[in-house]
Order: structure tokens, then sequence, then C-alpha cells
């Protein structure tokens, strides 16, 4: 895991005392709100319905057990007990005083963390596949390059006021996208080309949002040594071509869009060629240096074991929780864990100062005091010997977090929706909630298998549900909350785009559509190995359509 | 119809209520109620120019009395003024 230096741990440690003087400031009368929005916005200190809601940068997803315990303590301390994960990877706050803010940071960079580029129009906390380092199918952990884009980027002067917001993903397996880069305004894929080598793949102006657009290839193969000059230079044409009258035509997606990738490509290419200059070349004994944190831990050397034949037996519950939320590892005799964090009646993503501190436990016990948080918001333990996952699960079952439903339709992203967001046009955690109540048995949950569902309380889809194989969309119909049900989203490799089925639902109608959907998908899938993704495809909208509405008829499914 | 001003606290942005005599609340049932709704905007607007210190961001809502209880007419409102609709961890 990377170390502050000394550079990083100035730079942040006086980021927290110029807020600290900021806030005195602004509590004091002498800046206003107008002011001192801005200023906090950089500090990822937003102001949603009944407080401010500080988010904090968890770079890749990655934490150390002693920054977990930080976390929990700042839950425990400042906020109502709990933290909130986020499909950036992060963890936000939903209750501290702004008062308090100051020092919140303080702790923060104490444990070599911090809040900065988790809002504003600035290079946002870049994230990864939440198994970098260990899948079995990586071609290389992506992770070092994060890191090195996340030194580039932080406080970049030029790229401080950007036209907008700007995400960043990148994975290291080819074969499977599990860090939704096609949705990135920019995606890296480390691939090789023909001779062998080592490189980038670049894909451009992908995002959700109202306009969502999968990226296209700007460049099929970045040399490595390149990589900070090529994305500089697309940095560099955004910031001076994005459009800025406009906050929702800003994005670089707009942008590329409006150019066309080949007029965009060229461009990138023009500044690439004469801006490139020596001081951004990567040499390799750089990209050494900063791999070395990620080195490997100190693995044993164990035979390789194959955890369904481990935990077969009769414990039913630990044998559905392996075969959901147990994932193979590169190194045999290990194995990784996501530890769900859709527990029954608790907002998904949400953990309590007292879990996280057990977390943090379990990280030191059984994972090299390492844990990752997803874009799903589920955290992942990497690193555990697979002869130790029963009592892994006894330990996560104490602790409420033993749900074995990874990847299943209880395992739902959700943004805060109205019930916490300022920009909010409808709750999404209450319909979470009934979802996980409504389907909850494991054998429905497993004859269902793989099935994603994505709930956004506005069109800004901080909950993804553009890429869910089920969308939920919140809307606003004179000041009461609908729901446009969707279909046929994927963030992976066979990227894709949901479609809306028909009109919008009340909130009174969803869960009950949802059931209707899935159990129609039961009823005319070829088989059990076939998909809910690939049923859609394959069939279409038209039965999912009768089953909800009645009839395929676009008038009389009132399609909007 | 009704209008009551509405903002945020600076301290901890909570919600906040303007009173008729002009202080702040935290709950909506001690709102000020106002008839107009060109006098609840020219509140708002003197409020946040002039008491920006305590509160930030005034704006007017409508909203309608039942049994002499005040109710929020939009969804977004009535969660303002009740808190979100699913369990906070620790209430405090």
């Amino acid at each position: 895991m990377y170390q502050y230096d000394d550079y990083d741990r100035r730079i942040i440690t006086e980021r927290a005392q110029q807020f600290r003087g900021q806030v005195t400031r602004r509590l004091s009368g002498e800046i206003t709100e107008d002011e001192f929005k801005p200023l906090r916005l950089q500090n990822g200190l937003y102001r949603q319905l009944h407080a401010y809601m500080l988010r904090v940068a968890v770079p890749y997803g990655l934490l150390s057990s002693t920054q977990v315990r930080k976390l929990a303590h700042i839950a425990r301390t400042y906020d109502r007990g709990y933290g909130h994960f986020t499909t950036r990877q992060n963890i936000q706050y939903n209750w501290p005083k702004l008062t308090d803010v100051p020092t919140i940071l303080d702790e923060l960079a104490s444990v070599e963390m911090h809040a900065v580029q988790t809002s504003g129009n600035c290079v946002r906390n870049i994230t990864a596949d939440h198994f970098a380092g260990i899948a079995r199918d990586e071609l290389e952990d992506p992770r070092p390059y994060c890191e090195i884009l996340r030194q580039w980027s932080t406080f970049h002067p030029e790229f401080a006021h950007l036209p907008r917001k700007f995400k960043i993903a990148v994975t290291g397996t080819p074969g499977e996208d599990r860090a939704a880069v096609r949705f990135h305004d920019i995606g890296l894929r480390i691939v090789e080309n023909a001779r062998g080598e080592r490189g980038f793949e670049v894909l451009v102006g992908g995002g959700m949002g109202r306009t969502p657009i999968i990226g296209e290839v700007v460049r099929e193969f970045l040399p490595k040594k390149h990589f900070l000059s090529y994305i500089d230079s697309i940095l560099r044409v955004y910031n001076l071509h994005g459009r800025r009258d406009n906050k929702y035509k800003a994005r670089i997606k707009i942008l590329v869009a409006a150019l066309g990738i080949d007029e965009f490509r060229r461009r990138v290419e023009e500044d690439w060629e004469a801006s490139r200059t020596p001081e951004l070349e990567l040499p390799d004994a750089e990209i050494a240096r900063v791999a070395a944190f990620f080195a490997p831990p100190a693995y044993e050397s164990l035979p390789a074991s194959d955890p369904t034949r481990i935990v077969l037996g009769k414990d039913r519950e630990l044998g559905n929780w392996v075969r959901n939320n147990v994932v193979a590892h590169k190194v045999p005799g290990y194995s990784a864990v996501i530890i769900s964090v859709k527990q029954k009646g608790t907002p998904p993503g949400d953990v309590s100062d007292t879990q996280m501190d057990a977390i943090a436990g379990l990280a030191d016990r059984f994972s090299f005091g390492h844990l990752v948080v997803t874009h799903t918001q589920n955290l992942v333990l990497t690193d555990v010997k697979t002869s130790e996952l029963p009592a892994l699960h006894a330990e996560l079952r104490r602790i409420d977090l033993g749900e074995a439903n990874a990847n299943k339709i209880t395992d739902i992203i959700t943004c805060p929706g109205l019930d916490y967001c300022d920009l909010a046009n409808a709750r999404s955690i209450p319909l979470s909630l009934e979802i996980s109540e409504r389907f909850d048995r494991i054998d429905y949950l497993n004859d269902v298998g793989d099935v994603s569902i994505k709930i956004s309380g506005c069109i800004n889809a901080c909950g993804h549900h553009h890429v869910g194989n089920i969308g939920i969309l919140g809307i606003d119909k004179r000041g009461v909350e609908f729901y446009q049900l969707m279909l046929g989203g994927s963030p992976g490799n066979d990227a894709s785009i949901g479609k809306i089925l028909g009109r919008a639902l009340a909130q009174d109608e969803i869960v009950d559509a949802v059931e209707k959907v899935l159990d129609r998908y039961l009823t005319i899938r070829e088989s059990s190995d076939e998909r809910f993704l690939d049923t859609v495809r394959r069939v279409g909208f038209d039965p999912f359509k009768v089953a909800v509405y009645g009839s395929a008829d676009p008038l009389e499914a009132g399609a909007e | 119809m009704f209008w009551v001003v509405t903002a945020n606290f600076t301290e901890d942005g909570a919600v906040a209520y303007r009173r008729s005599d002009g202080t702040w609340a935290r709950a909506l049932a001690e709102a000020g109620l106002l008839d107009s709704e060109a006098i609840a905007k020219e509140l708002a607007t003197t409020a946040t120019q002039r008491e920006q210190r305590e509160i930030s961001d005034a704006y007017p809502i409508q909203i309608d009395v039942e049994n002499g209880v005040i109710l929020a007419q939009s969804a977004r409102e009535r969660i303002r003024a009740n808190g979100p609709t699913i369990r906070v961890r620790r209430p405090d």
C-alpha cells in the first residue's frame, strides 16, 4: 500500500490548516456562503437536505485497518455512528457539523487520508478493479498507475478548474471489466500489443448522468512511458474546448460526441506531439518504485484448494456464502471475500462505527491488514486463506455482515436519494430496502442468479441505473415520487445502456414490477445458465412489458 | 395559500425556518406563515443577504395547514422537515 512521503504529508496537512482558517472566517461572517461554497467543495464538504456531508477519498478503494479504525472513530465522535461507502469507492459522512470538519480533516491527515478531489470540477478520486492485484485473470496490477495518476492530478494547477468533474478508472484485466471503464471520462485498460508489450488502451467520453454514453477508444495502444503525457493532452483539449456555458453539456462526453471521436483524437494527438516533454515521461524505474508499494504480501506456500469442497457440509448458510461471496485468488490456498454491505433493513453501503472497528480487526486477522471498497458499495478482504473461510464467515455473521448475496438481486447499488440528497427527485433507499425484504429467500436469489439492480433518485445517476440489468430512476411528478423501470444495462466488457420499459410507476407499483420482470425471466429463460441480461437481449422487451403493464402495445405500456 | 421561508443553518447545515419575529427555528411547526409569495420571496432574499452568518440559501416554500399543523407540500420539503424516512443509526 502506498505510504505518504514528506511532500504528500505536507500538502495534506497544510490543506487541512487552510480549511480551518476558512471555516473560522465563514463562522465569523467574514466570508459569505457564496464565497465559502467553492472552498468547502474543494475539501469534499457538501451541504445536503438535513446537514453537511463530508466525502472522504479512498484512492482506488484501498484501505488499511488503521485507516478503517480512524473512519470508525470519526463516525462515532463527529457523526451519527455510521459511514456510507459510495460508488466512487469513497466513504461519506452524512451529519458532520461545520465546526468539527477541520478537526476531522486533521484526524484524516494523521492516517494519510483527505477529502480533496471528492468534489468540484477537478480530477476526482481514481477508481480501479476491486480485485486488483489478486485476480487470476489480471494482466497487471492497475493500482501503481492509479497512484501515479493521483500524485500527478492532486492540486494540478492547470486542471483545477475544468469545465466539469472528471473521472478516471483503470483496470488491469482486459478479459473482464470490473471497474466500468467504458462509463468514465477516461477509461484505461492495461493490454498487450502484438509484440507482447504492455501498455494502455485509452477510452474517452464515457459516462452516465443525464446523457449516458459508452466511451470510445481514442488510442488502441499507449506505451506506458507516455501514460501521463497522453492523459495530460486529453485533459488539455477538454479544458480548452469543453463547454462552460451549460453545466449539463460540460462533461467531456459531450465534447467527444460533438467533435466525433476522430476529430477529438486528432486534436489530442496534435497537442501531444506539441506538448510532450521529457518531464512527463514515466521511466521504468519510477513505475517500479511506485509498484513496490503494491508488492504482494507474504503469502504462505499453501496447496491449491477449492473453497466449495472445503466447506460444503451441513452448514447451508456457509455454503451459500462461499458460493456467492468468495472469489478465486491467483495464489493457491487463498481466496478473496466480498463482504456484502447490503444488510437487511440497512441502507446499502452503510456501515456502523462498531462494524468498521470489527472489520479492521478481521482485516488484521485474516487479510494482511487491508481491505478494498468496491464501486458496488461492498467491501473486499482480498487475501484470506481458504482454510479460514468458515472462521471468517462466523465472525462476519456476528457483526451482521454475513449476507450471502454478492451479485444477486438484493446486492443493490443505491444512491442516497431524497432521504439525504439535495439534488434528488425521489427516494431510493426505501426501494432497495423493500426489494431486499421482498426477495429475502436465498433459494430465489440463487435461482435468479446474477442480476444487478441499480437505483438512482435523479437523472444524475449516482446509483448507476443506466447500467443496471434492472435500473430504476426516481422522477418527480408535481411533488410526487415516481419511478422509471429500465432493462438491459451492463457496465462491463459487454457494455450497454438500459432502456425504459414503459410508463413511470408509482412508489407502490415499482417493487411489484421488479418481481413481475424477474418472474417472467424465470419462465422464459432457455436454461438456468442463461443470465437475465442475455434473456433480455435475446427476447427484447415485449414479454416484460406484458408482465408489467399487461400489454406490449407502446400506447398501453405508456412508453415515454 | 401560505408560504414559509426556509434555509439551512451555517453551523451544522440543519434545516432552518423563519419565525414571525425574524429569528430562525429548527422545526417547521415554529415557522411564521406568510400569505403572499412575493413577501416570502423578498424575506428570503433579504435573509440570504443580511443573515448569512447564521443561515444561508433561504427560499420560500408553499405549505398547507391542516388542523393547525403546518405541512410541507412537496416530498422534498416534507423530508427536509421530518428527516430521512429510513432509520438513522444514531438519531442524535
